[in-house]
């Protein structure tokens, strides 16, 4: 898969998924679980590399 | 104690196809949907593990905690990690080689080789993902076959 920012978004979409079907039965909840799980693991690391661009290797 | 004994048969054969097929415990309790939906999500988690050359953990006795629980999370999504073992090994590996063991010496240069990738930390995270989330499912199946949950 090309980049770690694909990965990110799939890896994030595979585990939002799982964990929206797994805890939740109604289909607007587990959208809306999803979707926060999905968004918090994405603008997480996405916060995260923006915190860390004054600390450049 | 008629009624125990179905249900704990129920749950277990429920259990050791969900750990042979996942997902599969969830159809066969009725939730084909549900089922089929975990099986893609964990067979496409650990193909994309593979295919970005993820560690096939093997048990060191130097670090044996750590690699133990590797091998419990690619142990989790069941026999297509054997199968993916084979593929990469060439056969059932679970252990690195005892160092003065010439023979299994390739075995441990493809295990550092796919270290050495530079995708490999992500296919690690699939495939590690893949087997935990088989394991959590197989306690959802528990709780459904014991009707702690619909």
């Amino acid at each position: 898969m090309p980049g770690h920012f694909a990965n990110l978004v799939v890896y994030s979409g595979i585990i939002a998924t799982f964990f929206s079907v797994l805890t939740r039965r109604d289909r607007r909840e587990q959208l809306r679980f999803g979707g926060l799980v999905w968004l918090s693991m994405v603008g997480g690391v996405l916060l995260l590399a923006y915190l860390m661009l004054p600390f450049p290797r | 104690m008629t009624e125990t004994r179905p249900v704990a048969g129920r749950t277990a054969v429920a259990l050791v196809v969900g750990w042979l097929v996942p997902g599969a415990g969830h159809a066969i309790l009725g939730r084909v949907r549900r089922g089929a939906l975990f099986f893609l999500l964990i067979m496409g988690s650990f193909g994309l593990g593979l295919a970005e050359e993820g560690r096939l953990a093997l048990y060191s006795p130097r670090e044996g905690f750590l690699t133990g629980l590797q091998l419990v999370a690619n142990l989790g999504v069941g026999p297509a990690d054997l199968f993916a073992r084979m593929s990469v090994y060439g056969e059932a590996a679970y252990a690195l080689p005892d160092q003065s063991d010439a023979s299994h010496r390739p075995r441990v240069d493809k295990f550092r080789e796919r270290q050495r990738s530079a995708v490999s930390a992500y296919g690690t995270a699939y495939l590690w993902s893949a087997g935990l989330m088989n394991l959590l499912l197989l306690m959802d199946v528990w709780d459904i076959a014991n009707r702690r949950k619909d």
